[in-house]
């Protein structure tokens, strides 16, 4: 393999890792959150925010999966 | 990567203008503008305009009331407001079509620089309204074991702010670009479709968890 592959390869397995597991991730907290919407209606407001607050903080590791991925690409000549 | 763009007026070589820094005095100007004209006659039944204003300050502060608290939120939305409208202003500039693509106009939170410029006012203000709020207690907060981690904590947490708006705009302006080059009418048009949410979303998700770390250092 040349230098480019690897770099290449590298790129690629970056973006799919880390998009793969904080999928995984935001997968369970999307449920869980519907199931307690449908429980208790009332509280969706609050469980709303805090949904939203955690898929931010889970996209973060994502975000940064692909940056590491750009950062890589940029290295190919 | 996520450095400002090539310089466009050089100052020095430390004031340089980039294109970063027009668009932000442009957001400045409108948002001055905007708020010049609903301000400059103020009447007790809102016309079309003043109410449009009026509901997005009522949002933003029951946005802050749910985090902080009715009476916290009134003190500190001066900041957290201004700081939620730059953020949105600055992520939809990105597009408007033309933006990072002509020479003078760029998406500023598109750019490292701006974002980490932002994440060290956030900083500060949360430090600095926390000793505020109380010595006694922001002392108390970090007398644990643990202090190291603590400390390493409140330098990470703005930060991973910064890095996180940051990479979601790049993200898009980098796949907008990329799809433009594959078809330039109408495949950015997906991409685009899509970033009215996720704009919306980065500038409520950074003020929110701006809130939300000040929060913690205020409870009692």
């Amino acid at each position: 393999m040349t230098q480019s592959a690897i770099y290449a390869l590298a790129a690629a397995l970056a973006i799919a890792l880390s998009t793969m597991f904080p999928a995984l991730g935001q997968g369970k907290a999307a449920k869980a959150a519907l199931e307690s919407i449908a429980r208790q209606p009332s509280a969706a407001k609050d469980i709303r925010s805090t949904l939203l607050l955690s898929l931010a903080l889970m996209e973060a590791l994502t975000i940064y999966g692909l940056l590491i991925a750009f950062m890589l690409m940029g290295k190919i000549d | 990567m996520g450095e400002a763009s090539e310089p466009l007026v050089k100052i020095f070589g430390v004031l340089d203008i980039s294109a970063e820094v027009v668009t932000m005095f442009a957001i400045l100007v409108i948002v001055a503008a905007i708020s010049l004209v609903v301000t400059r006659n103020l009447k007790e039944r809102p016309g079309r305009f003043q109410n449009l204003i009026e509901w997005g300050v009522e949002y933003l502060d029951g946005f802050f009331s749910d985090i902080l608290g009715k009476e916290r939120a009134r003190k500190y939305i001066p900041f957290l407001g201004s700081l939620f409208i730059f953020i949105l202003f600055a992520n939809y500039s990105g597009l408007i079509p033309g933006v990072g693509i002509f020479k003078y106009l760029k998406a500023p939170t598109s750019s490292l620089s701006v974002t980490l410029g932002l994440s060290l006012c956030a900083f500060l203000f949360i430090q600095i309204s926390a000793v505020r709020a109380g010595a006694k207690h922001y002392i108390k907060h970090f007398l644990t074991p643990i202090v190291p981690l603590l400390l390493l904590d409140e330098l990470i947490k703005p930060a991973s702010l910064a890095l996180r708006l940051f990479g979601n705009i790049f993200g898009e302006e980098t796949v907008m670009e990329n799809l433009y080059h594959i078809l330039p009418i109408g495949a950015p048009m997906i991409m685009m479709a899509l970033s009215i949410i996720f704009c919306a979303i980065q500038a409520m998700v950074y003020t929110m968890l701006t809130a939300s770390y000040l929060q913690e250092f205020i409870e009692d």
